[in-house]
């Protein structure tokens, strides 16, 4: 009897640390707004074609799961990931070609409620010009939300969009910081969202805003 | 009883508390930067891809039985007013021939970006722990990737991959030669923010290997000083 109130004790004391570090208030808000006004397309795409880490939780806590490529085999490619993208036409834009690569933060603190990626993008328009953006991907949220699924008597409904995009740890930069041809000198805003998907991989979503920066600066 | 389930409570949270503190969270493996600093303050630093070796294939491709002027690890975008924009990838090393991360090439033609059978080509430079580069440049050619469909399927084609492109040379500089269309170094995140400079793409050949498909180096030659 004794045995299993200390293990009882244990176990609650356990999930109570975990949901105090998970939900911890103090590094709660983290996640950056949507981004503002309706000039900002909202793409919705397909990144089954990546090469390198699984862009799962486990991933991110234990660096394991990586599809096979021989060539992203060396050491240093092990926490990253790079895929091309069609972003598609839509919102009076024409379509465009990109490529993502995320890697691993070092700066990821679970005390922080930090779990993510940087993310770096390359955007082509075909005839208009380019733009570079990065940012950083928080994926907190998927942990915070399968702590609560593991709860016996807790039914969640799973949110279909979890934005992913989080102010950037110190020392990172995030938005559209460089751009050429017709978008030369625009500066702007870039989020990303979690599309969940019941069975398969999830898909994604991209909110691009860029701008030519103020006059004053240019 | 309270007090045995009282301090077996308090040890779940102080565990729960240390395994958050102390776990071990991965990092990269990183090697140290390969930098010259220039007589006038600049610093160097190159990268260098081999090719075809170091193209990164897309799951869906499996490079056997390609022609010799196909590539793995592309992809090709078509208006119908026929402006491209084609992406490659590779893994990129170090002037000690390690691998040390991965790089994009984008390309374009037509429209408001490029003159007539020349490209604007940009390279996304991404070093695991290091962090990203960005770069821009007017090509002297066409080095847009193209597609064609066979029997086999949709394959993608490149001049440089092309064994006649290397008839009469051994090197091809990409970067446009006049000072006003140099290449450039558009920004950095992490190590390399706040750095500002210039940058030549050139694309060596080695010979034809094995299976008759030339074979060389891509050479990004980066200048940049902080300006931030």
């Amino acid at each position: 009897m004794r045995w299993l109130i200390g293990i009882l004790g244990l176990v609650l004391g356990l999930l109570a640390g975990t949901a105090i570090v998970l939900f911890n208030p103090l590094a709660a808000g983290s996640q950056q707004g949507p981004v503002q006004a309706n000039l900002v397309p909202d793409k919705a795409f397909r990144m089954d074609d990546y090469r390198g880490m699984d862009p799962g939780l486990g991933s991110l806590l234990r660096g394991a799961g990586r599809s096979g490529e021989k060539a992203l085999a060396a050491p240093a490619l092990a926490k990253l990931r790079i895929g091309i993208v069609v972003l598609p036409a839509g919102n009076g834009r024409p379509a465009a070609l990109a490529v993502k690569v995320s890697t691993l933060s070092e700066k990821n603190s679970l005390w922080r409620a930090q779990l993510g990626t940087l993310d770096y993008w390359n955007i082509f328009w075909p005839g208009e010009g380019s733009v570079f953006a990065s940012g950083y991907s928080n994926y907190w949220p998927l942990l915070q939300d399968g702590f609560l699924d593991m709860l016996p008597g807790t039914d969640t409904v799973a949110d279909p969009v979890v934005p992913l995009s989080a102010p950037p740890p110190a020392g990172e930069l995030a938005g559209v910081n460089g751009a050429a041809g017709r978008y030369a000198g625009f500066i702007g805003e870039i989020r990303e969202s979690l599309l969940m998907a019941a069975s398969g991989e999830p898909g994604w979503q991209l909110s691009l805003k860029a701008s030519p920066p103020p006059l004053g600066s240019q | 009883m309270s007090r045995l389930f009282l301090s077996a409570f308090v040890a779940g949270l102080v565990l729960a508390g240390l395994a958050a503190s102390f776990w071990p969270l991965p990092g990269h493996v990183r090697y140290r930067s390969l930098t010259t600093v220039l007589p006038d303050g600049g610093r160097q630093e190159d990268f260098i891809i081999r090719w075809p070796d170091d193209r990164i294939r897309r799951s869906s491709e499996t490079g056997a039985e390609l022609p010799a002027d196909a590539v793995t690890g592309a992809a090709v975008l078509e208006d119908s007013a026929g402006q491209r924009v084609s992406a490659e990838t590779f893994r990129v090393r170090d002037t000690e021939d390690n691998v040390i991360g991965v790089a994009s090439r984008m390309a374009g033609t037509g429209g408001a970006i490029s003159d007539a059978n020349r490209a604007v080509s940009n390279w996304l430079v991404v070093i695991p722990g290091r962090g990203a580069i960005f770069l821009s440049q007017p090509d002297v050619l066409d080095t847009t990737s193209r597609q064609r469909d066979t029997l086999n399927g949709v394959i993608t084609l490149s001049d440089m991959q092309n064994p006649s492109f290397w008839n009469n040379r051994k090197e091809q500089r990409i970067t446009a030669t006049t000072p006003r269309n140099a290449g450039r170094i558009l920004r950095g995140t992490g190590e390399f923010a706040g750095l500002s400079g210039s940058f030549r793409e050139t694309w060596k050949f080695d010979g034809l290997n094995p299976e008759g498909r030339p074979q060389g180096r891509i050479l990004l030659s980066t200048l940049s000083e902080r300006i931030e």
